[in-house]
């Protein structure tokens, strides 16, 4: 389990969630552990193309949290499925700069979360990733072992 | 009445310099047409943005607050608990760049500060 800074840092976040909650949209529906929570994020107003649903985020912290990025991803079991969007893979991995190669120290997870929430606000079209399939079957299970390419900046 | 003092013990505080540099230059920057400074809320410039402790407490590795866990200026402006800022310089994917800005890191030295 994280050391030193990662345990502080996460301790402060949630104190800060506890005190202030979180943004409209946002609700932390647990930390199981320290270093692993899990948020809902639904998409509010009338011009989402995701009304009504929610989706569950986990964020698995690494023990040199915030100075490595947090393990993001949507949930995908029996109960949650990964939102339809062409930067989500049906595995619940995630296509975004900001969990790779934007990742900055000065983040943390409520940020990440509205970074994931406005992703899904500002989206048009309903469908997976060109390749999903293929990327799916030969995925690994931490996204963060994974190759990203940030080619669209447009949603 | 004659007071013949025997003996005192001094008390001394110590703060980083952290807010009234940026504030300074901040104050300037923002100046308005008429040559007024602007009301500025530094509630937030009190944390280091890595870790999110108190400047004047020590990074999370550190017991001792003082020289030994100081202050890093950037030439951004931007401040960090020095630790803290080393560790994220030392990663490859920092880039070398400032958390806040990503501005390419420089530090600030003492004489800009001025």
């Amino acid at each position: 389990m994280a050391t030193g800074l990662a345990t502080k840092r996460l301790m402060k976040e949630l104190a800060e969630i506890k005190t202030k909650g979180t943004p409209p949209g946002i609700v932390l529906l647990n930390a199981v552990a320290l270093d692993q929570w899990v948020f809902l994020i639904s998409v509010l107003g009338d011009e989402t193309i995701y009304a009504g649903e929610t989706f569950a985020l986990r964020l698995k912290f690494p023990n040199r949290y915030p100075i490595d990025s947090p393990e993001v991803t949507f949930l995908a079991d029996a109960e949650y499925i990964p939102p339809l969007h062409p930067h989500v893979y049906s595995n619940g991995h995630i296509c975004a700069s900001i969990l790779g190669a934007e990742w900055s120290p000065v983040l943390n997870a409520v940020a990440v979360c509205i970074t994931m929430q406005s992703m899904l606000a500002s989206n048009k079209k309903k469908e997976r990733p060109e390749g999903n399939d293929r990327y799916v079957r030969s995925a690994p299970s931490n996204p963060k072992l994974t190759r990203w390419q940030y080619d669209d900046d447009t949603v | 009445m004659k007071v013949t003092v025997l003996s005192f013990n001094a008390v001394a505080a110590w703060k980083w310099n952290a807010s009234t540099e940026p504030h300074q230059l901040y104050a300037y920057a923002s100046r308005g047409p008429d040559g007024q400074i602007e009301e500025y809320d530094d509630d937030d410039e009190e944390v280091c943005g890595i870790c999110q402790s108190a400047f004047e407490s020590t990074c999370p590795e550190c017991k001792v607050p003082g020289d030994d866990c100081p202050l890093i200026w950037g030439e951004c402006s931007h401040i960090f608990h020095m630790h803290c800022l080393l560790k994220w310089l030392e990663t490859e994917s920092s880039k070398q760049q400032c958390p806040m800005d990503r501005r390419s890191w420089g530090e600030c030295s003492s004489q800009q500060m001025e």
